[in-house]
């Protein structure tokens, strides 16, 4: 070989290798076509979920106020400690050195791992929530040694009136696994997001959509390692709107007050508009205790009380209306031209049916000659009876559901029960038994099947006040949705006299004589009432029933309705108090202690 | 200080187009250095004194004589091979890998030494024994390569020691190398391999697994070269404006003024800009070619084919390594990467093509 050889060769490799090269170059321009132009928009998209992060704000929940502008239900600021998993890997570390300044419970490590287990990205996990201002001032103190903990300002729902109305206010608690649901099925999934409280009980739960607003959320460029850098774009939050109740705090306070340890409910309404004033169901308990989801003591605590105190007895508590069914069984039988005053019985003290079987009068020895009007002053039982027997049920049960019983009032409170008006037919389906007119005789005084809720009985009370309006409870001011009221349902065919007999009775109640007479005396303005006693165990025939040897979950249940003033009603109250005996004297001065108050604010004289 | 001044006395002996292509690239890749450091212009700073220090060699070189580079050919060589072996045993170690030597205020990097220092030993030992290149030659020659690599190989350096070897194998298949024994020794390769490859211990295995198939480690290498990618693809046709790449911006993407600098580029000013880029490379590229076509004898000729080869083997292998054709070997793009020895050893190659080409009638074959 010599050095031409050479020169030759490589002028022919060196052509060889150059057109590799460029066949390379080619290659790599191909590459480059193939991903910048052809594979634009997904990488674009890439790069975008690369560096952008969805953060979402959720919504102030709105607040609920009373009629008097007093807040029921509030939002306070809220301190919590904050970690992003990634940069807090060595958990117990963290948790150590924490430990140090603020108290973490093995409650809150539980807490941070459940939510960890659930998230899908690496948002930070709330390691510590509500600090106390002691806590807070430590951690800023010693934040400069944990940089990697943030410290996150939300507002928290607060009651501040704790306990007092929570039967109707309800509570929020955390959104469980089933409310996710509800929500998804409802197409509300956006609304949700990043919110953790849903409403539960009560008006929180009834106007949720509203209170809770609508989550918005922000578009954050964050780095490579999650650091946000900036906001690209803010869609807000839709606030969750104020709710204004009809309820006046004051004398929801006066009225559980009144109870003092009685269990019971009480509704207050006024007649003309159907505004629930007090709204009452006794025992109560702290709707605080849920917020954060409740501990699994405080709720068995809760839920296997004898008492009761989760049972919101206002719309759920079914009772035996007792003798506060009278008037409306009066005006059944008016209606249907029975016992037209003058007509009058002369009582004995028991009714005798079909001269077999005797029913007694809660007063031995009878009231005498009695008159519609005064069997309801005095509630005779002997007059209710035979009246009932000769009424029939279908014509009393046609009668008592234009007032309400029987149906749901539509308040607008979640859950409602329609209580019972049973006749032949309910008793063959529920117990396949027959009918026995004994049944329908003291149907006619309220014992019975019948069940009636608190608010059917105000409900029914206001519209004796006032029978030519059909009203709706309702607890919400302004409320502009209500339901419609069944026209088949009304007291607008009650003749004017019918209802001047039982008001006239029902005046008479509080007068001498009549069964809450005392309550009658020393007020400016006149009450027209009427008492029930409701038995919670039936007596045998000839057994005397007698309070002071009688335990109390059995003594009797005292009910008591009103309205006033008589010639002018301005409200309306249904009592009932559990084991509370004869209904004129437990339940009746707390009616009177609502009257007083309103009555007495309203127009004083 | 007129024009023709200037053109006589300093721009003489450079090669006006090669020289101008070259200053086109460097003013891109500094106005990119921007970017991809974050808006901070002190690495831009630094890189335009190694332009400056390299432009001065280049200068330089140009004005030297042939056979001092002939002269120095061998002592270039012999003086990396001792830096290589100081740098394995007291370099700064940096990503795994000893590959700096640390001389106070700078740090010099001898492997990127060797781009220069091997083609200049090849070309002059083939020029020495031009008179009879035979298989003893050739496999000499192939010693020559194999020490430097292995010294880079055992840094551990791998792509870089690959590449090492690879200039080096181009410069003995253009002495003449007979194709009947790279056949050969093809076939014999892909016999032996499999034997080789049990002779292999388990990390050495791993390692060149990994450099095959990135994926293998997504979250190491694998996830450097999706995020180039993602960079590359998100730069569409017009980029995404200059400053405005969030790959680049946000930290998503890796060594973005060394390896990742034109994953920065392509990103920010997207296909339009790649491609007028490689459209100037490929000129400096043929430009080379072209210079060393017109050289008269046989060391020019291979020490100017071995220079350019071996630049743009590093220009190819970093842009398939950012679009994912090519494993992460860790190598800069030359005239573009931040970097003082690779800056000076690119400029310092060109300046010798050019020496060479002026210089190619003085000495006659």
């Amino acid at each position: 070989m010599d050095k031409y050889y050479i020169k030759f060769i490589l002028g022919n490799r060196l052509r060889l290798i150059m057109y590799f090269f460029l066949i390379v170059f080619g290659l790599i321009i191909f590459r480059f076509f193939y991903i910048q132009i052809l594979q634009n928009n997904y990488y674009l998209t890439r790069a975008f979920d690369n560096s952008i992060k969805i953060v979402p704000i959720a919504p102030t929940r709105g607040l609920i106020f009373d009629r008097n502008n007093i807040i029921i239900a509030d939002n306070k600021l809220n301190y919590s400690l904050e970690i992003i998993p990634s940069q807090n890997e060595n958990l117990s570390k963290v948790v150590d050195s924490l430990s140090k300044v603020v108290s973490i419970s093995l409650r809150d490590i539980k807490k941070y791992k459940r939510i960890l287990g659930n998230q899908e990205y690496d948002n930070s996990i709330p390691i510590k929530s509500s600090l106390t201002a002691n806590e807070l001032a430590r951690f800023a103190i010693n934040s400069y040694q944990f940089p990697n903990v943030e410290l996150k300002e939300s507002v928290k729902r607060f009651y501040p009136k704790g306990s007092l109305g929570v039967h109707f206010l309800g509570y929020i608690n955390r959104i469980s696994k089933k409310d996710l649901i509800t929500i998804k099925n409802k197409e509300r999934t956006k609304n949700y997001i990043g919110t953790d409280h849903i409403g539960k009980a009560g008006v929180e739960l009834q106007y949720e959509t509203e209170l809770h607003g609508k989550s918005g959320f922000q578009q954050i460029e964050v780095n490579s390692i999650g650091v946000p850098i900036r906001t690209l774009k803010t869609y807000p939050a839709k606030e969750g709107s104020n709710i204004h109740l009809t309820i006046d705090l004051e004398m929801q306070k006066i009225a559980e007050n009144a109870f003092k340890n009685k269990k019971g409910a009480l509704i207050a309404l006024d007649p003309k508009n159907g505004e629930i004033l007090a709204y009452v169901s006794m025992p109560t308990y702290n709707p605080t205790l849920f917020i954060d989801g409740i501990s699994h003591k405080n709720w068995d605590k809760l839920n296997n009380s004898s008492h009761k105190p989760l049972l919101d007895r206002a719309i759920n508590g079914l009772y035996p209306p007792g003798s506060t069914i009278k008037p409306f069984v009066a005006i059944a039988a008016l209606e249907n031209k029975l016992r037209t005053p003058p007509f009058k019985i002369n009582d004995p003290g028991y009714f005798s049916l079909n001269n077999s079987r005797r029913f007694r009068d809660w007063k031995i020895g009878g009231h005498g000659e009695v008159d519609i009007i005064k069997a309801i002053a005095v509630s005779c039982d002997t007059f209710f009876y035979g009246l009932a027997v000769e009424l029939g049920i279908p014509k009393l049960n046609k009668s008592l559901t234009n007032f309400g019983f029987g149906i749901k009032t539509g308040v607008d409170l979640p859950n409602e029960k329609s209580g019972l008006l049973a006749d032949a037919k309910w008793k063959k389906k529920r117990y396949n038994k027959k009918w026995y007119s004994g049944e329908t005789a003291i149907t006619g005084i309220g014992q019975g099947f019948t069940l009636v809720t608190p608010m059917q009985l105000a409900l029914a009370t206001s519209k004796i006040a006032f029978p030519n309006l059909s009203i709706v409870p309702h607890i919400r001011l302004n409320s502009r949705q209500l339901k419609q009221n069944n026209s088949t349902y009304s007291t607008k065919e009650i003749s004017n006299q019918t209802i001047a007999w039982v008001k006239e009775g029902m005046e008479n109640v509080t007068e001498d004589g009549g069964t809450a007479a005392f309550i009658g005396k020393n007020i400016k303005y006149k009450i027209a009432a009427k008492t029930g006693t409701a038995q919670v165990f039936g007596l045998k025939e000839g057994d005397i029933y007698d309070e002071e040897k009688i335990p109390d979950h059995l003594k009797d249940h005292a009910l008591f309705i009103a309205y006033a003033p008589a010639d002018e009603p301005k409200i309306t109250v249904a009592i009932i108090v559990e084991n509370g005996g004869h209904g004129g004297s437990t339940a009746g001065p707390i009616a009177k202690k609502i009257f007083d108050y309103y009555l007495a604010n309203e127009s004083p004289q | 200080m007129s024009l023709p001044f200037l053109e006589n006395y300093f721009l003489k002996k450079i090669d006006r187009p090669l020289f101008g292509a070259i200053i086109i690239i460097l003013i891109i890749g500094l106005i990119n250095l921007i970017s991809a450091n974050q808006q901070d212009i002190t690495h831009t700073i630094s890189q335009i004194i190694n332009i400056i220090i390299g432009i001065g060699l280049l200068y330089l070189i140009c004005y030297i004589q042939k056979k001092s580079i002939l002269f120095f050919a061998p002592w270039a060589y012999l003086v990396s091979i001792l830096l290589l072996f100081i740098v394995n045993f007291f370099g700064i170690e940096s990503h795994g890998a000893q590959r700096w030597i640390d001389l106070g205020i700078l740090n010099i990097q001898p492997s990127e030494f060797l781009k220069i220092a091997l083609p200049l030993m090849l070309a002059w030992f083939y020029d020495k024994y031009s008179y009879r290149i035979d298989y003893k030659i050739h496999f000499m020659a192939g010693l020559l390569v194999i020490l430097p690599f292995y010294l880079v190989l055992s840094q551990p350096d791998l792509g870089t020691s690959l590449l090492i070897l690879w200039g080096g194998l181009i410069i003995i298949f253009l002495a003449g190398l007979s194709t009947k024994f790279i056949t050969a020794s093809f076939f014999g390769f892909l016999i032996s391999s499999p034997f080789i490859w049990n002779s292999l211990l388990l990390y050495q295995k791993n390692r060149i697994l990994s450099l095959i198939d990135p994926f293998s480690d997504p979250l190491g290498t694998g996830y450097h070269s999706i995020q180039s990618i993602i960079a590359l693809g998100s730069g569409g046709f017009y980029g995404r404006g200059w400053l405005n790449g969030t790959q680049t911006k946000l930290d998503f993407l890796p060594e973005t003024t060394t390896d990742f600098i034109f994953s920065v580029f392509s990103e920010e000013f997207g296909f339009f800009g790649v491609i007028t880029v490689i459209a100037i490379y490929i000129f400096i590229f043929y430009r080379c070619i072209w210079m060393t076509s017109k050289m008269n004898d046989n060391f020019s000729r291979l020490l100017s084919a071995g220079l350019t080869f071996s630049l743009f083997t590093g220009f190819v292998i970093n842009l398939g390594m950012i679009s994912g054709l090519f494993p992460i070997v860790g190598t800069p793009l030359p005239f573009f990467s931040y970097g003082g020895t690779s800056m000076v050893v690119s400029l310092i190659s060109i300046g010798i093509i050019m020496n060479l080409y002026i210089n190619k009638s003085l000495i006659a074959n």
